[in-house]
């Protein structure tokens, strides 16, 4: 659409929405550390994309959505449906939080839930499946797509515009990767007003999204099986890959120390966000902690859940183990010098041992 | 507005005496040097509109005389046809159908640079014909005129408020300071000779990644003229100039952002519509005499050396040391 024919469109906000949840609340943690929390960090994105749609005529007065989410997108589109007077379909896993599936029947959300895992490509290949499949039989309805659509990075220039508002000058950027959205639009948007700003993404081991072999996952809403689109690799700087123990930890210190109760990805963040700004006192840093706690009372807020995880240790590490290369991430907190490469580029430098022999020659 | 209306509007506004006329009305404006930002701006509403923030110029201005008489409207020089329009449209707006007389306009803003000669001609025309007969024009009302003169004005008659204004509509978006936090200039016309009819250009079309990209640099000029950081209404001017380079190039952009950058300079803005680059410099920082004559050194050495050095506070013209 060209830029006249944008500029005749109503934008946001002529429909209804949640423009005061959007956008997440400014908090300070220390000196030079910041931490950004959402409500729901999806809102915004979800909004935005859908307001694109409507205005170019992909989604129609009263038309059907249809998405593949177990999670919070699938939240924020759900209470956008219900306030816009849309259909929505959502494609699932049974892995989908109880409580969640319920929230999303009461906002009038039609879930599929898809009862088995492909042998070759498990859920998320069988989802797709099924979404392309629900598609097939709505004709005119709107897939949002949120790792492939533009409009999501597009929709954190707010985010970027109120940190730019409210803190000014910023250092250093730090937060979860899952479809790359936020941190990639966010990323983009700051470093147009700041060439330096330095990029850390915290992905999570046996992600694929910055290099890792595929595989189970405990902690969820960062990490991804397969490669978003969305996700701008040359944007950042430094790679951490953190571990579901870790993550949970520092998510309950986030809270004991600062009172800000939040979710596992915020934990994350924190975690990676507090020590660099630990370990570069004269530089200010901000953190985006995407959602709030309340989802996670029964787990992440539950001492003997989380004695009972695997490899429970209950001590938080102090700093990363830095590795050669996103191959040598282990189970725990490793880190990566990434150096605003694409993906291919990292790849194809294999090993930390064909590195070595790479730096030898 | 149905004609009585208006009439009664106007004569309210003559003056305590009735259309009481002076025998020369007064006018003048000073001119700008390009903008610090320009780009496309959501309202309250989310409607998107084309706006700027004029970085102000005193150093330079327009004048305009206005003697009334009945009968036509006759303007010196006459080519300045827009200047005529505006003083044809001000007469029309009080009132005055068939008024004319004689308007003179003189401008030391050079022309095509993108320095506002043309709206400042225009302003400078509207306020004499309204000072000739006593009518106290607001800005809001000046920018109006101008924009149905001219299709897209800059922001000067507002003089040194910070505003986000809306070129093609003459309205302010949002106000964001009683000034500027002022800054030091040094100024390249980076295509000497060549003129840029700044009207006459096709506006910027901005793909959708900077339609948004505005927002922040929006957000951090509202923080860089709240606090007085001129550091960050630097960075706002590198980043507007940079998405300008897309639409209007400006030749040896990157060759001014080096030398800007190198010798201590906060950033560089463009006329948007224009050829003139600033380098800007912090007037608080013990340092900046130095930087600017290093800055203008290094521009004289890829055959660009600076035209004009000022201070936005200021009206006196510091010679390049």
């Amino acid at each position: 659409m060209s830029l006249e024919m944008t500029m005749s469109q109503p934008q946001s906000r002529e429909t209804r929405g949640f423009p005061d949840y959007e956008l997440p609340r400014l908090v300070r943690l220390t000196d030079n550390l910041h931490g950004t929390a959402f409500f729901l960090m999806k809102l915004l994105p979800a909004r935005h994309m859908l307001d694109r749609a409507a205005a170019d005529g992909r989604l129609k007065p009263g038309g059907t959505i249809c998405e593949t989410t177990s999670g919070t997108f699938g939240l924020a589109l759900a209470m956008l449906a219900a306030v816009r007077g849309y259909k929505l379909i959502l494609v699932s896993d049974p892995a989908i939080d109880e409580h969640l599936h319920k929230r999303l029947l009461e906002l009038g959300a039609t879930l599929e839930i898809v009862e088995k895992p492909y042998e070759i490509g498990g859920f998320q290949t069988a989802r797709l499946d099924r979404l392309r499949a629900t598609l097939e039989v709505n004709p005119g309805s709107f897939c949002p797509s949120q790792y492939g659509n533009a409009d999501n990075p597009r929709a954190y220039a707010e985010v970027a515009e109120q940190i730019a508002e409210r803190l000014g000058h910023v250092d250093c950027l730090v937060g979860t990767v899952g479809s790359g959205g936020s941190m990639s639009g966010i990323a983009r948007f700051l470093r147009h007003l700041n060439p330096d700003l330095h990029v850390i993404g915290v992905d999570t081991p046996n992600s694929v999204v910055f290099g890792q072999p595929d595989g189970k996952r405990l902690l969820r809403g960062l990490g991804n099986s397969l490669v978003p689109p969305n996700v701008d690799h040359r944007q950042f700087d430094e790679i951490h890959w953190v571990g579901a123990a870790e993550a949970f930890l520092a998510t309950r210190r986030l809270h004991q120390h600062h009172a800000l109760y939040q979710g596992g990805t915020s934990g994350a963040a924190y975690l990676v966000a507090d020590w660099w700004a630990r370990t570069h006192p004269d530089r200010k840093v901000v953190t985006l902690f995407p959602d709030e706690g309340h989802r996670y009372v029964a787990s992440i807020y539950n001492d003997d859940w989380l004695a009972a995880l695997p490899g429970w240790t209950g001590v938080l590490p102090e700093a990363p183990q830095l590795v050669a290369h996103p191959s040598d991430v282990r189970p725990s907190w490793s880190s990566y010098r990434w150096d605003r490469r694409t993906l291919d580029k990292v790849l194809a430098e294999g090993t930390s041992f064909a590195r070595d022999l790479a730096e030898a020659a | 507005m149905p004609g009585d209306v208006i009439s009664r509007f106007a004569s309210v506004r003559l003056g305590t005496r009735g259309n009481q006329r002076k025998e020369n009305g007064f006018g003048q404006v000073n001119g700008h040097h390009g903008e610090i930002l320009q780009g496309v701006f959501p309202d309250d509403a989310g409607r998107l509109h084309r706006g700027l923030v004029t970085l102000p110029c005193n150093i330079v201005s327009s004048t305009a005389v206005f003697r009334p008489a009945p009968g036509n409207l006759v303007t010196v020089p006459d080519d300045k046809l827009k200047a005529a329009e505006a003083a044809r449209l001000t007469l029309d707006s009080l009132g005055l159908h068939d008024q004319g007389g004689h308007l003179t306009v003189e401008s030391t803003i050079p022309v095509g640079l993108g320095m506002g000669s043309s709206t400042a001609d225009v302003v400078a025309a509207i306020r004499a014909v309204a000072d000739a007969h006593g009518a106290a024009l607001g800005a809001d009302e000046v920018a109006r005129l101008a924009v149905r003169a001219e299709t897209a004005s800059d922001s000067i008659m507002h003089g040194d408020l910070a505003v986000l204004f809306t070129q093609r509509e003459g309205i302010v978006l949002e106000h964001l300071g009683p000034a500027l936090p002022p800054l030091e200039v040094l100024s390249v016309n980076t295509a000497p000779g060549a003129l840029v009819d700044t009207v006459k250009q096709p506006p910027a079309d901005y793909d959708e990644w900077e339609v948004q990209a505005f927002r922040p640099l929006r957000g951090m000029l509202r923080r860089a003229i709240r606090t007085g950081d001129t550091a960050l209404l630097g960075r706002v001017a590198t980043a507007s100039a940079r998405i300008s380079q897309r639409h209007l190039p400006k030749p040896a952009f990157e060759e001014i952002n080096g030398i800007a950058a190198s010798a201590g300079a906060l950033g560089i803005q463009v006329a948007h519509s224009g050829t003139v680059v600033g380098l800007l410099f912090d007037p608080r920082n013990p340092a900046t005499a130095r930087h600017v004559a290093e800055a203008a050194a290094r521009l004289d050495t890829i055959g660009l050396p600076p035209a004009r050095h000022f201070r936005t506070d200021a009206v006196e013209v510091r010679h390049v040391a």
